[in-house]
């Protein structure tokens, strides 16, 4: 059980608080409520690039990192499709570091432009590391917009084309902050040791005297129903051919998410899981499968990955792994097979929720979704997923005109 | 109404002495050492039984990682399914781990199921089969990830950084070919087995909210398993370092190059590694560090640069990792030079020795926070049979080492010569 307090101040921060006395240090998460899916589609990256600049001086603090590190802490941020989250944990003693310099580029970033010139390339290097430079690096920046047709979740985190950065200036930059980056539009988490009364003393002190903005509102384009099974074919210079399959599932907020979570886990979590076992164990058409659930905002996707064993057809491939879905559908899951994964389930919650860090994001991640409460009920709510459920489930989503496939076709000769 | 707030640094507290809470340890009834670390808040444990059973133990290529990998691939009484099955049944989280050194089983659950988590355990690690049917799926498996592995560019100069290193005949060193992946069979595996996977080469640590009856259970699962005296070990020739010192293979089709540099150095065991330590950070070893200040937030040649300092049991080494864009790797070489020789030559302020003593600080108080970082750091310094007085020692270097030790360091540890220099990617 996690205990926290909530407030707000005045301004619309929302602050959350669980002590853990148990470590000597405080963990501080600071989500803002904006990701890729509020950028224009003309300027894909944009939200990333500036997770990156939020580390390269403040109205008063020239440098971030250095005292940070100065008082012991350490640092890092990620941007999703939903949103920007930045995070840090430091000895307790020197908390206050932390409300300074979090506060302090909540209030006005120091919008330098060699910084901006910078960290474009940085991005770019960034880029090319992980998409270019990879085997199957790039299937990520094809999978979206072959899903999405409309919805901005057909871009990519890093943008949906890297010259989209190159192009953005200054002035992008400072409407991007103003009409994002402010205390109505984040979530404040401290965890660890500290108490209630001096978390709420201090961001009263630093956070309190930010004012609130008006925040750019938010009307996404919804994804119309997908009405035809999608396949692209994609040839590379790659060792081995790999499938990769996508169905539209719900938003991380539906009635149906924790038994989509419990569906893929009996799909493929862990070695036991049914892909594993029939795929990879039995029939060895696959060196490696997975497949996962992407918890976002706005309704989402389940993605399957697999890479094939040498010599064996994908035509083949795609088929046997339709049929251990279907499978999933005609054949009565065993209760142990349920157990199984409630149990695992279970256990991977308290894990995740020993760290100080992990437990700081999640109550943001909670509250943002409007619930902090749920960060102690997702064992219950998984628990209670039926196996009539899972049919149903099944049922609606796993539709072949939901459906979209890459085949990723290696081009290598065989020996 | 509040005063207008001048936002300035709040005062710097100089982190909390770092303080390690000791092992209990004791022996089982077969003379197994035990350590146990109590820590953390929910009911849930860390078990790592460790084996000096890694790569260096080996007489030929893959044969510790396949032996470690086919532990949980059917034993006695279970098959490799009904093994994977029953872990995850009971919430249990093995990791498999085969390092140079050592390698080993860790397993993660809720205290309840500790009496299911030690029959398993002692299935896996004392009574594999070695199934040939799994092998042979193992086998392609590896083959085909070693493949993927391998159109990497970071994985291509790291493998030459080891072999230039340590040498072509020397397990630490010498490259995965793709035919090694034929010649392993279960005979093989099952003598390595036999020689290392045996009560006396073994050690047990434990940290968590430890469960009552641990020590009882242990020995009824694990006391009671017996050495093969007679088994002797093989020996493994000699390390033998590479004469070339600038290494570049050519792969086509890239867009950014692979640069490691280093060389060989000391390990934990000398009384200089702690001033090294410091050393490495100041260099490569966090964010603000000369490299990534340079390279990355300075020219933007880079996502990300680092360097590293690293214990094995028979050396230690150092390295310096990054990609670069092609067209910066040249000038990303030469800055890395020039920020080694600036530490050889010129003091560190006295403002950025505040900043990497308070990092380092920070983070050995990190190193020790909740029960796995716990078992870890213990396991670390145990590795090299040392104990907390290392990390009380680290701590102490981390407080007190001056500009002008960091200068000695550098000159003594650095030599531009000693160092090596593997490139990949595009001319």
């Amino acid at each position: 059980m996690i205990n926290y307090k909530k407030f707000t101040l005045e301004n619309g921060l929302r602050v959350l608080v669980h002590e853990d006395k148990s470590t000597p240090l405080i963990a501080m998460n600071i989500l803002y409520d904006v990701g890729s899916r509020d950028e224009d589609q003309k300027m894909t990256g944009l939200a990333h690039l500036f997770e990156h600049l939020m580390f390269g001086g403040s109205l008063n603090i020239p440098d971030y990192d250095t005292p940070l590190q100065l008082v012991g802490g350490e640092n890092n941020a990620f941007t999703s499709n939903d949103i920007t989250n930045y995070y840090l944990t430091i000895p307790s003693e020197n908390i206050e570091t932390g409300f300074w310099l979090e506060s302090d580029r909540m209030l006005q970033l120091d919008f330098s432009q060699k910084n901006l010139d910078t960290q474009r390339n940085v991005v770019t290097e960034e880029f090319n590391q992980r998409y270019v430079n990879q085997p199957y690096g790039d299937v990520t920046l094809k999978l979206r917009p072959l899903a999405y047709k409309v919805h901005p979740y057909r871009w990519p985190t890093i943008g949906m084309d890297i010259e989209h950065i190159k192009d953005i200036d200054l002035e992008q930059v400072k409407r991007f902050f103003f009409s994002h980056y402010a205390p109505n539009n984040a979530i404040l988490a401290l965890t660890g040791n500290i108490g209630y009364d001096l978390a709420f003393k201090l961001s009263r002190k630093w956070f309190g005297p930010i004012e609130k903005k008006v925040i750019l509102s938010r009307n996404l384009p919804v994804e119309p129903q997908q009405t035809e099974a999608r396949t692209l074919t994609i040839e590379r210079d790659v060792p081995s051919t790999a499938l990769y399959k996508v169905w539209h599932v719900c938003s991380r907020n539906s009635k149906d998410f924790y038994t989509l979570d419990l569906i893929t886990d009996l799909l493929a979590g862990g070695e036991s899981g049914r892909l594993y076992t029939k795929l990879v164990r039995e029939k060895k058409l696959f060196s490696e499968i997975n497949a996962y659930l992407t918890a976002d905002i706005d309704p989402g996707l389940i993605i399957l990955q697999g890479k094939l064993m040498k010599g064996i057809d994908i035509q083949y491939a795609d088929e046997s792994v339709n049929e251990v879905i279907n499978d999933l559908q005609r054949e009565k899951i065993i209760k142990v097979e349920m157990e199984k994964v409630k149990n695992k389930f279970e256990a991977s919650t308290v894990f995740s929720n020993t760290s100080i860090l992990n437990k700081a994001a999640n109550l943001s991640f909670c509250e943002l979704l409007g619930n902090p409460g749920l960060i102690n009920n997702e064992i219950d709510l998984y628990r209670r997923v039926s196996h009539r459920m899972v049919i149903e489930t099944l049922e609606k989503y796993f539709i072949p005109t939901n459906c979209s496939t890459i085949n990723y076709i290696s081009t290598r000769h065989e020996k | 109404m509040m005063n207008k707030l001048q936002r300035k640094q709040p005062p710097v507290y100089p982190v909390e002495k770092v303080v390690i809470p000791e092992a209990k340890s004791f022996r089982l009834k077969n003379a197994t050492p035990v350590f146990m670390i109590e820590a953390g808040t929910e009911d849930i444990m860390r078990i790592e039984f460790v084996f000096r059973a890694g790569q260096v133990k080996e007489y030929m290529p893959l044969l510790a990682s396949t032996c470690n990998m086919m532990l949980s691939e059917g034993s006695q009484n279970y098959s490799s399914e009904e093994l994977n099955r029953l872990l995850d049944y009971y919430g249990v989280f093995l990791n498999q781990t085969s390092e140079k050194d050592c390698a080993g089983i860790v397993l993660f659950f809720l205290n309840k199921h500790i009496e299911k988590v030690l029959e398993l355990s002692r299935e896996i690690m004392f009574r594999p089969v070695f199934p040939e049917t799994e092998l042979n799926s193992l086998m392609k498996k590896r083959l085909s990830w070693y493949l993927v592995n391998r159109e990497k560019v970071q994985n291509l100069a790291m493998d030459q950084f080891f072999e230039s290193l340590f040498g072509k005949n020397h397990p630490y060193g010498y490259q995965i070919r793709e035919q090694d992946f034929e010649n392993i069979t279960p005979s093989l595996l099952s003598d390595f087995h036999t020689k290392y996977y045996t009560p006396k080469n073994m050690a047990v640590i434990i940290s968590g909210k430890i469960h009552g009856r641990t020590a009882e259970l242990l020995n009824s699962h694990i006391g009671n398993i017996s050495s093969n005296e007679n088994s002797k070990e093989t020996s493994v020739n000699l390390i033998k370092e590479e004469k070339l010192k600038k290494v570049h293979i050519n792969k086509s089709g890239t867009v950014q190059n692979a640069i490691r540099i280093g060389s060989a150095t000391i390990n934990k065991r000398h009384p200089d590694y702690p001033g090294l330590k410091v050393l490495d950070s100041i260099l490569g070893g966090y964010f603000s560090s000369r490299l990534m200040k340079n390279i990355r937030e300075e020219k933007g040649y880079t996502y990300g640069i680092s360097s590293s300092l690293s214990s094995l049991d028979l050396a230690g080494y150092k390295v310096i990792s990054t990609e670069v864009g092609q067209k910066n790797c040249l000038k990303a070489i030469d800055e890395i030079y020039k920020e080694i020789k600036l530490l050889q030559n010129v003091a560190v302020n006295k403002e950025e020795m505040a900043v990497v003593r308070n990092y380092m600080s920070g983070e050995m108080v990190r190193m020790f926070d909740g029960p796995f970082a716990l078992a870890e750091s213990f396991r670390s310094a145990w590795e090299f049979g040392l104990d907390n007085s290392y990390y009380y020692r680290l701590a102490e270097k981390i407080k007190s080492i001056d500009p002008d030790e960091i200068i000695e360091l550098a000159r003594t540890y650095y030599n531009i010569d000693d160092l090596y220099e593997i490139t990949v990617g595009t001319v």
